[in-house]
């Protein structure tokens, strides 16, 4: 039972960042219709930039309190990243959104392979640490449960940031304006919503939480390279089917749900073979339910 | 008068040329009285290092038996071959081996190159040893002429195994790979040898390479509570695991293979978990125990101003010493006798990286594999109890 414990811990923990990506994904299909391959590679793009403003520009040693210093890493790249975010938008997506639906799929690929290989210009192909100890290092052990504080705040943060999201969607009027967007464009239009203004906001909303997760797996595991975010942005996208794509809450559960899958997987079949399950479970639910567990029944528009 | 003088011109003329003929007839016969042994690598490219480690360590050799007065009176002369680690630039550089008559190859560097090399070879007779490619499938396509001076994959397993249930003296193992071809063939020979000496293997998996979250085998690892923990893959992934097995409190010995044996794995541990992990690999030049080996780096060192390049520098330093030592016990330079000779007589050779003995297939027996652990200061230093 403690080691079941364990694995759901180390599950939530994995999940919660999937869920952060798979946000990014579900918000753009939700009101675009469209797959941002390239959302994978915002996350990978968050690390790095929170890698030089570290090591490379030494931020840490330049303000006295780390716990200010992550807070200004994390707020800056954010920003940076949502800015990126809106750019792929206006270059490589609005001017293909009344072409047919496969353009901007390709468009989005396109810019995937463009950003990945940007960085590994950059940066170099291999792969880079983070410095030891940016987050102290305590663990916890609860009942036989090992618990290390990054691994909280991965937690805790996802988790509010989520339900800040949650809010915002459903209980602002800016929320309302996105749902109108998600449900039909030219009617949000007629409503008198800057259609443009939604889709520019999903663009940064999207992007700034997958940078965060980046920022996070930076900070946990310590080593990135170039390749990562098409290794979390393909589970992400996973979860975000699981859990309905288009549907907000949907990816929370989804993402939560595949890490949890994964290590169970993993910790009671064989960890060869954890993939193969977590994607097993995700055939047959799509099967059962093919909207995937919280989407709604879409009328077909095409 | 001026007849005089063209006559004597022409004389001159005449007995310079027949000089020259002398001169000329002189020196053909002293050139096949070289002995050619062929060094090939990649002397340039990616490897370009490597190759030229090769190069420098033969050329330095060869000049220390030349010095001596030679083998059998005869000079060695050295032809190089750059396949640059590329497998049809190794068949060319190996016809080209074949028309200049050498008597030995000694090469390639990496197995893909040293696989296409060594059917050429086979063909004209001619003695190959590989001081690195530890492909095992090269020994298995029964040439009789072909040898190597590297140990194969196994025996890292087997001696990671000597070291647990000997040195260490534990008995409940957990083994994790990575699926790659290598790291798995190594999880496996552990687990073999391992089992032959009466340990338990309870757990051999693996990890998907690339990812960083390993805590969910981690934590399955921790309820079968084993001694040591034995990673046979690379260490990008490594250092990741060791971290995350000291955070889930894993109190087991962690053990890695030679692909961990890079400061890196130190880095993505971080210097707090790394402490105390033990790379099984084989040897830095500097620490080989044997006096072959310090009197060879001391030479190399006073030649070149710095140290050889890797062990394969030092295997390729046996291979010509091999070659040397063959050549001076049968009193032949034909290469079906030398052959004969490492395969049949050779024994407990002292060679730079150890004693060398061979088998019926032309792999070296034993292990040369040694146990570094990491200090308090994350540097990688011999093991001793």
């Amino acid at each position: 039972m403690q080691q079941f414990f364990q694995q759901l811990v180390n599950g939530l923990t994995i999940g919660s960042i999937y869920a952060l990506v798979a946000l990014g994904y579900t918000m753009v299909y939700g009101i675009l219709k469209m797959i941002n391959f390239a959302h994978g590679e915002l996350f990978m793009i968050g690390s790095f930039l929170a890698f030089t403003l570290i090591v490379s520009v030494g931020l840490m040693n330049i303000i006295p309190s780390p716990m200010v210093g992550l807070l200004i890493v994390f707020l800056f790249v954010a920003c940076l990243v949502a800015i990126l975010g809106v750019l792929l938008e206006r270059t490589a997506y609005r001017p293909l959104r009344r072409s047919t639906r496969l353009a901007p799929l390709v468009s989005a690929l396109g810019a995937s392979i463009f950003l990945q290989n940007a960085i590994m210009l950059i940066y170099g192909g291999g792969y880079l640490v983070f410095p030891e100890n940016l987050v102290p290092n305590i663990n916890w052990n609860i009942g036989g449960v090992n618990i290390g504080l990054m691994r909280v705040l991965i937690l805790f943060l996802s988790l509010s940031l989520m339900a800040a999201l949650y809010l915002l969607v459903q209980k602002t009027r800016l929320g309302a304006a996105m749902r109108a967007c998600s449900l039909d464009h030219d009617t949000a239009r007629l409503m008198g919503i800057n259609v443009d203004r939604i889709i520019a906001l999903v663009f940064i909303i999207g992007p700034a939480l997958g940078a965060i997760a980046g920022i996070m797996v930076g900070l946990y595991y310590r080593q990135i390279n170039f390749t990562m975010g098409w290794a979390y942005g393909l589970r992400a996208f996973t979860a975000a089917i699981l859990g309905g794509i288009g549907n907000i809450p949907g990816a929370m559960v989804g993402g939560l749900l595949l890490g949890v899958f994964e290590t169970i997987g993993a910790g009671y079949v064989s960890a060869a073979w954890k993939d193969a399950i977590s994607f097993l479970i995700l055939i047959l639910i799509l099967i059962l339910r093919p909207t995937g567990l919280l989407g709604e029944r879409v009328a077909e528009k095409v | 008068m001026m007849k005089k003088l063209l006559t004597i011109g022409l004389v001159l003329v005449l007995a310079l040329l027949v000089a020259s003929c002398g001169q000329s007839q002189q020196q053909a016969p002293k050139a096949e009285e070289t002995i050619k042994i062929g060094v090939q690598g990649p002397i340039s490219g990616d490897w370009a290092l490597e190759g030229q480690g090769f190069v420098n360590a033969v050329t330095l050799l060869a000049e220390q038996v030349n010095a001596k007065g030679g083998l059998l009176g005869k000079k060695i002369e050295i032809i190089q071959g750059d396949d640059k680690g590329d497998p049809k630039e190794a068949s060319l550089v190996a016809q080209k081996m074949v028309s200049s008559k050498v008597i030995a190859v000694l090469g390639a560097y990496n197995s893909s190159a040293t696989e296409p090399a060594s059917g050429i070879y086979n063909e004209a007779k001619i003695l190959h040893i590989t001081p690195s490619s530890t492909a095992t499938k090269l020994t298995e396509k029964g040439y009789k002429l072909f040898f190597r001076t590297c140990f194969l994959d196994d025996r890292q397993g087997l001696f990671a195994a000597d070291f647990i249930t000997g040195t260490l003296g534990k008995k409940k193992v957990a083994l994790i790979h990575d699926n790659t071809t290598y790291a798995k063939g190594l999880a496996d020979w552990t687990k073999k040898y391992l089992e032959e000496k009466g340990a338990t293997v309870v757990f051999n998996d693996a990890i998907t390479p690339k990812e960083k979250d390993f805590t969910s085998t981690l934590t399955k690892v921790k309820s079968l509570d084993p001694e040591v923990i034995y990673f046979t893959g690379y260490f990008s992934e490594g250092g990741l695991l060791v971290r995350q097995a000291r955070e889930l409190g894993i109190k087991a010995i962690f053990m890695a293979g030679d692909a961990n044996n890079n400061p890196d794995f130190v880095k993505n541990a971080g210097v707090q978990a790394a402490k105390g992990a033990i790379i099984t690999t084989l040897p830095m030049p500097k620490d080989l125990p044997y006096n072959e080996a310090k009197q060879f780096i001391a030479d190399y060192k006073a030649k070149y101003g710095k140290d050889p390049e890797s062990i394969w520098t030092l295997t390729e330093a046996d291979a010509f010493r091999l070659v040397v030592e063959a050549i001076e016990k049968t009193k032949s330079t034909d290469p079906v006798k030398l052959a004969e000779y490492l395969h049949t007589q050779l024994k407990d050779f002292p060679g730079i990286t150890g004693p060398i003995n061979y088998d019926e297939k032309g792999d070296r027996k034993g292990a040369g594999h040694t146990a570094y652990v990491i200090d308090e200061k994350g540097e990688f230093v011999l093991y001793k109890k």
